[in-house]
């Protein structure tokens, strides 16, 4: 029987376009530091570190962790990197969920870090292109890389299959007023990128195709920036939460998948994001749950696109695949609505600094599930080509 | 012939380093690269690319147990069968699209030229999975709805093949001849890509001709207050193109010329490429910024004769852009 694991700590950097002020080291260190001192802590009693950081290019190194081992005072203990795409930080999650709950160690720190905008285009004399350019490393080196694979476009596949598939879902009207409402939610995290940067949907609307069908207002941003959080397994969470006064906020459930990356028979469903529908169900099974919109009352999931985060939703069972227009047209997503969707503001808002951004969500979570006395949260964190990689987490606070 | 460059010169950055400050600090900001070089083989997958550059045929691989016929070929061995052995075997060059493809219009740095440009995948005719592939028109530019879920498209080889996935892009089969469909190997020199058809526009009426000199004359105002910006001249800066615009009501010409734009009627003899649109207030509104000549050409409101030139109506947008921001200050 697997132990149970909780949630005791979490803490993260302000999220910024750039951050010219600081390395990739000092906001690493910043993020653990947080996540052990909001959970009374000092490096001494953490057992292991897991690593969430995407892209070597963008840190500019390989390895880019092994600096930070000593940086975070974890010397001479476990530490293990984990890159899965968009979804390293949920992935890093569910990896150190696991060794806790297998008894390896009792706690632990997950801690996500990326650079970004160091890298930058001489030629139009803008980071965003290199940025691209980088993430554009990620895609299939024989078949794709030279014919203009990119994360958006890749993506954009996926979203044009489902419209293909569902002609009446997706509508302009309800991306851009999902957008808009992101927007308005993202005020009260004052560790936005864009706390302050609310839009109308008219705006949305109005905004240039960067890809087709995506608007640049329903993009998520490129970000500089560190999460972390402290795991510990039952017993020493109990006794961490009677010393901080903080409740624990358990991992009930863990599920993730990765799909085929080729499109076609016994492959790829393009039209699916089957990962997503994996990756929740499997750990809705873990936690218990049958009927995730009763038992679900926040979701922190991975919007890299405003399209995406509706198919997402359906693919998690909140609405039926081709009705995801629902989640505004009925009102589960506005305000007073059945579901607290991206209190942070999303990746769209908050900031999408890879390797730390499902960490974020996570700890965005943790804290409405407290702040809220809500019962359960969902997790997620969407990665590689076609959307391929998922992995999901439920939270729940007793 | 002059010898390529793994990366282009013009990629490369100068040795420099910046002071930056910030809240009264002092950062250093260094130009820098991590670069490697590769010798890489095309190991199993040479056969797929060879055949491409020097047969003009595309491949795929066939599982001997259950018959699957993967293209592009990027296995030895069929997972779905206990890895049977697959056979490579060479599919039709005509297939349909898998779903719609998406048009990227901001690229990544190495994209840029070719912008805007369709990515797609096409289940050729045998074939079972799908193949990544660029998705040109020999209309103008590509837009939302020329090509969805099911177009038929025919396989195009370039007349240069390097023995790489380039080597190859797709055009609807409807803007081909049945000869051309047919033809195994069909080489971009071989497409009348210069068919761009011009769309007509109506008998002006005297409102036409109105709003047509309207806008002419307030985009003559707005072009006179660009010149006259240093940050909206550097969006056009070493740039030369002339453009004529023809509209319901009347012609004029656009004259680019290094930080300079002028704007006025007159035919020009043999311009870089045309412009048609209705109603020449969408490109008033486009120099005005309160809308965008991009979007205005993937919604089709404006018309240009050259895919290439959409680097000029990036750089129309973005001196509009200047010249807004600038008057704000």
């Amino acid at each position: 029987m697997a132990r149970k694991v909780g949630i005791v700590g979490a803490g993260v950097t302000p999220f910024r376009g750039q951050w010219i002020e600081k390395t990739y080291y000092e906001l690493a260190q910043m993020a653990a530091m947080t996540a052990m001192q909001d959970a009374g802590l000092e490096p001494s009693d953490v057992d292991a570190a897991f690593y969430g950081i995407y892209n070597d290019i963008f840190e500019r190194t390989c390895i880019p962790e092994h600096p930070l081992q000593g940086i975070i005072g974890l010397q001479d203990k476990f530490g293990i990197r984990i890159s899965n795409g968009g979804a390293t930080g949920a992935y890093t999650m569910s990896a150190a969920h696991a060794y806790v709950a297998a008894e390896r160690f009792n706690t632990v720190l997950v801690l996500g870090v990326e650079k970004a905008t160091d890298c930058f285009d001489f030629q139009s004399m803008s980071a965003t292109p290199e940025v691209i350019k980088t993430i554009g490393w990620s895609g299939d080196s024989f078949f794709e890389q030279k014919i203009g694979w990119s994360a958006s476009d890749s993506y954009a596949e996926v979203v044009l299959a489902y419209m293909d598939e569902h002609p009446g879902d997706l509508k302009p009207e309800v991306t851009a007023q999902i957008s808009s409402l992101l927007s308005q939610q993202v005020r009260t995290n004052p560790y936005a990128q864009r706390q302050f940067d609310q839009v109308t949907p008219e705006e949305v609307m109005n905004s240039r195709l960067v890809v087709y069908p995506f608007k640049e207002l329903e993009i998520c941003v490129y970000t500089e920036g560190a999460a972390a959080l402290i795991f510990a397994e039952e017993e020493t969470a109990k006794a961490i939460s009677r010393n901080t006064g903080q409740p624990v906020v358990w991992i009930t459930g863990v599920g993730e998948a990765n799909e085929h990356s080729f499109a076609g028979k016994n492959q790829k469903v393009m039209s699916r994001i089957m990962s997503d529908y994996l990756g929740a169900h499997r750990a809705y099974e873990m936690a218990g749950i049958e009927d995730p919109i009763k038992a679900i009352d926040i979701v922190e999931l991975h919007d890299a696109f405003v399209h995406q985060l509706e198919i997402s939703m359906a693919e998690f069972g909140f609405v039926p695949l081709g009705q995801a227009d629902a989640l505004v047209e009925e009102g589960i997503m506005t305000p007073g609505g059945r579901l607290l969707v991206n209190p942070c503001g999303g990746l769209i808002y908050c900031g999408h600094a890879v390797g730390a951004s499902n960490i974020m969500s996570a700890w965005s979570a943790r804290s409405e599930l407290i702040k809220r006395k809500l019962r359960a949260a969902l997790v997620h964190g969407t990665g590689s080509t076609v959307a391929q990689y998922a992995a999901c987490l439920i939270l729940e606070h007793e | 012939m002059v010898e390529k460059k793994v990366i282009p010169s013009e990629y490369i950055p100068d040795v420099s380093r910046k002071t930056v400050t910030i809240a009264g600090k002092d950062y250093l900001v260094v130009n820098d690269a991590m670069f490697t070089f590769y010798r890489r083989s095309m190991g199993e997958l040479s056969q797929f690319f060879l055949a491409l550059r020097d047969e003009k045929k595309v491949l795929g691989c066939k599982c001997t147990k259950c018959g699957i016929l993967r293209v592009p070929p990027f296995m030895t061995r069929c997972p779905d069968c206990n890895f049977a052995l697959t056979e490579l075997v060479e599919v039709e060059q005509v297939g349909v699209m898998n779903s719609t493809p998406p048009i990227t219009y901001f690229a990544t740095s190495m994209f840029q030229h070719m912008a805007p440009f369709g990515r797609g995948r096409v289940i050729l005719r045998g074939a079972d999975t799908a193949l990544s592939i660029i998705v040109y028109t020999t209309t103008g530019i590509l837009v939302p709805g020329l090509v969805t879920k099911g177009t038929e498209v025919k396989i195009v080889f370039r007349d240069n093949r390097v023995g790489e996935i380039i080597d190859i892009f797709c055009v609807p089969t409807s803007e081909l001849a049945k000869e051309q469909i047919a033809r195994k190997g069909l080489q971009e020199s071989e497409i009348d890509w210069t068919a761009a058809v011009e769309p007509g526009l109506p008998v002006a009426d005297e409102n036409d001709v109105a709003t047509y000199k309207d806008a002419l004359n307030a985009m003559q105002d707005i072009v006179v207050q660009m010149n006259e910006t240093e940050r909206a001249r550097k969006d056009t800066a070493g740039w030369k193109r002339s453009i004529q615009v023809k509209t319901t009501g009347g012609q004029f010409a656009i004259e680019i010329d290094d930080g300079n734009i002028r704007i006025e009627e007159k035919v020009l003899e043999a311009p870089d490429f045309v412009m048609v649109c209705k109603d020449p207030k969408v490109l008033l509104e486009g120099l005005a910024y309160k809308g965008s000549l991009t979007d205005a050409v993937i919604m089709k409101r404006l018309w240009i004769s050259e895919n290439m030139e959409f680097t000029t109506i990036f750089k129309l947008d973005r001196t509009a852009r200047s010249l807004a921001r600038a008057s704000k200050i």
